[in-house]
């Protein structure tokens, strides 16, 4: 939306009308989300014991952290956290990318003017209707999840050899390929609908250029498609964590049944899980993001004035982090943010007689 | 020898007379352009790729779901049976009778039809069954999402107040944040609120209609945007005729926004609803055993059917229980099944309206 000027009684009234719209919302996310995302960071330095009369804190350090990471055991003493916690990141490293690439594909397959799209759509889009928590966990328990065979084909026995850790993630993926494909039915519609936004006339320049599909397809397909992609991961790893995919949810599940005594260490537990999920979010981000914006300027003058204002900073930086010419260039900053802003006044009033 | 040349020669180009011929060409040139395509993408052959990819991937998705229809008619010694790969020899209906007990639904009986009264009872029976249960709590939580979120939405599209930036990055981070995160205080606020009140709340349905109402329900930041970004396409001039015309701004919010996107309603209600119905972690931790929901109760059958292993006939194990998992999780499957049934184009509708994919 266009920035409006407002003046400032409609500014007032805006304020007012807009947070009267917004504070349902605005009361819930503090109460909800902003509180207990704060607070379970305190309660997990905390050994924490909630009785009738109220709730006791006692100040413990790492112990609930270090714990969760290295004492505790669960299932008779076979299963530790850790393991839960690599096996969730090795399933996040499996699946994200997996979902992420597959459901282009498919996106790009169904994009094409072809008859039954929709049907196939259809199709695509019902696990995402149907699938809870319980119905996945029943189909995986029955088998009905996993592409039967894969350790009898004769390229799994040659990476098997060479590498048992691959093999073993492929395994992984084809005892749960139908998961991945159900993870991807809203990323297919998310790709479909920016597939079908990007300019027609900019495949047929390609076209006329000499482009062929292929090239088509990496040259201006992809790179238009990046942003979605990273969307579609994010959603993705959010999925995973509240799917059977997530081993470590029944440790932290017992963790919390112990209503009195349980809650601190539970943070704890949370936290070390959250962080992942967080962290591979982030990861997701960095290694999506859209780096065009940062490449406006592209012919060498205005990438050499940037480095040269680069250049400048640092030398500033320096001098002012150097005690014996802090002074000096402390006040020279000073005269040119003077300058500045007297430059963007005279500019504002030089607009305002032009406009008069 | 010229003879034996000659001949060759004449044949030769006979036969180049043949291939350079008109209308072969035109046949060759047709089929090319018809198998190939100028562009390779065009042709019939790329098209059958796809479409061979396409349905090939689309048998993964049914695969499942044709398992389970399969599994839930089978008797166990068509189960055992190794000849019997999809259709069963004797279709029963046994298990679903079994399991509609296990789910906490009305048995189905002959019983029921035969006088007046028994049929009322029956029908009054499915007021304390979980079905009902989940239909009516799924719905009460879907409409309190959708109403704040609709309010939200507005103030988002229309107002310019301060801090909007951050308060629109907060809602964005918010879906990011594990639930499990914040579901350790979320309960403990809300059972110390019982220990202090003494009002019953753990185990009821108030906290999660509660914390809905607050708009901090399942995936609320999605339903938020889809209602931004679908109120910022409406001409805000609208907006300034009717106050023109002396509206206030509830008024206008009601007969000129609401009124105007009854589609988008209809969408975040039927997400809201189908993604409530799903949810089992949070319902869980506040519900406890205090009320039954289908979902839940099929993952009840762990515990009950998990431990049936037998052996099959070659030696390898079987699981007794899986036609009757299997016929549960047809039924707790079927309401959301017919609702996609009948709403599917909304449900794509609604993620592309959505507009996270940039505009």
């Amino acid at each position: 939306m266009a920035k409006v000027q407002l003046n400032r009684a409609t500014k007032r009234k805006h304020n007012i009308i807009g947070y009267l719209f917004l504070a349902p919302w605005l009361i819930g996310f503090l109460v909800f989300t902003a509180f207990p995302f704060f607070y379970t960071i305190y309660i997990s330095f905390h050994s924490v014991t909630v009785t009738g009369l109220g709730i006791e804190y006692k100040f413990v350090d790492l112990i609930n952290y270090i714990n969760a990471l290295f004492r505790d055991t669960y299932a008779w003493g076979t299963v530790t956290f850790p393991q839960t916690i690599l096996e969730l990141i090795m399933n996040l490293i499996i699946f994200v990318p997996t979902v992420t690439i597959i459901s282009l594909i498919l996106a790009l397959l169904l994009n094409q003017n072809i008859k039954g799209r929709g049907i196939l759509r259809t199709i695509y889009f019902l696990p995402v209707v149907i699938l809870s928590g319980p119905v996945m966990s029943q189909f995986m328990n029955a088998g009905a999840s996993n592409v039967e065979g894969v350790d009898h084909v004769f390229v799994y026995r040659i990476i098997w050899n060479y590498s048992p850790d691959l093999a073993e993630a492929l395994d992984i993926l084809f005892n749960n390929f139908s998961l991945v494909l159900w993870f991807t039915g809203i990323p297919i519609v998310l790709y479909i609908n920016g597939l079908q936004k990007i300019n027609r006339q900019l495949y047929e320049a390609a076209q006329i250029d000499g482009a062929t599909s292929w090239q088509a397809l990496w040259k201006i397909t992809i790179p238009i498609i990046k942003p979605i992609a990273l969307i579609v991961a994010i959603f993705t790893i959010v999925q995973i964590g509240t799917s059977p995919l997530n081993p470590t949810q029944w440790i932290i599940d017992t963790v919390m049944a112990n209503r009195t005594t349980g809650q601190g260490k539970a943070a704890a537990y949370v936290w070390i899980y959250s962080l992942v999920m967080l962290g591979a979010i982030g990861l997701a981000v960095l290694l999506l993001r859209d780096r065009s914006k940062d490449e406006v300027f592209v012919d060498i003058r205005s990438k050499q004035d940037i480095r040269i204002a680069r250049i400048i900073r640092r030398t500033k930086i320096k001098r002012l982090l150097n005690p014996k010419t802090f002074k000096q260039t402390f006040k020279e900053l000073r005269e040119e943010k003077k300058l500045k802003k007297q430059r963007e006044k005279e500019a504002l009033l030089g607009a305002d007689k032009e406009e008069g | 020898m010229d003879v034996v040349i000659n001949f060759f020669k004449n044949a030769y180009s006979k036969i180049h007379q043949i291939f350079n011929s008109q209308k072969l060409r035109r046949i060759k040139d047709f089929t090319r352009h018809r198998l190939i395509g100028f562009n390779l993408t065009d042709g019939i052959i790329y098209k059958l790729c796809v479409y061979i990819i396409l349905i090939s991937i689309s048998y993964i998705y049914i695969y499942p779901f044709a398992r389970m229809v399969s599994y839930s008619f089978m008797n166990l010694n068509d189960l055992l049976d190794p000849t019997i790969k999809w259709i069963p020899k004797n279709p029963t209906i046994d298990n679903f009778i079994v399991v509609l007990r296990v789910l906490k639904l009305p048995t189905f009986d002959l019983s029921h039809f035969t006088s007046f009264d028994a049929f009322g009872k029956w029908l009054g029976s499915w007021g304390q069954s979980s079905i009902w249960n989940s239909t009516w709590f799924s719905l009460v939580l879907a409409l309190c999402q959708t109403l704040v979120s609709a309010l939200t939405g507005y103030a988002f599209a229309r107002y310019e107040f301060a801090f909007k930036k951050f308060w629109m990055t907060m809602m964005l981070l918010s879906f990011v944040i594990p639930i499990s995160l914040l579901m350790i205080p979320r309960v403990m606020m809300f059972s110390r609120f019982q220990d202090i009140t003494g009002i019953k709340v753990m185990g009821t349905v108030n906290p999660q209609i509660i914390i809905s109402l607050f708009g901090q329900g399942i995936y609320s930041t999605v339903l938020i945007i889809i209602f931004t970004n679908f109120f910022k396409m409406i001409p805000p001039v609208l907006d300034e005729a009717a106050k023109i015309d002396g509206a206030s701004t509830l008024q206008v919010f009601y007969h000129i926004i609401i009124k105007m996107s009854i589609s988008t309603i209809t969408v975040v209600l039927l997400f809201s609803f189908v993604w409530n119905w799903n949810e089992t972690y949070i319902t869980s931790l506040f519900l406890g055993s205090g009320m039954a929901t289908l979902p839940r109760q099929l993952g009840m059958f762990d515990t009950l059917f998990g431990q049936n292993a037998g052996t099959g006939p070659g030696g390898e194990p079987v699981n007794m229980g899986e036609t009757y998992r299997m016929a549960a999780t047809f039924i707790t499957i079927f309401p959301l099944l017919i609702i996609y049934a009948f709403a599917q184009r909304k449900f794509i509708e609604g993620i592309e309206q959505t507009g996270i994919t940039g505009e």
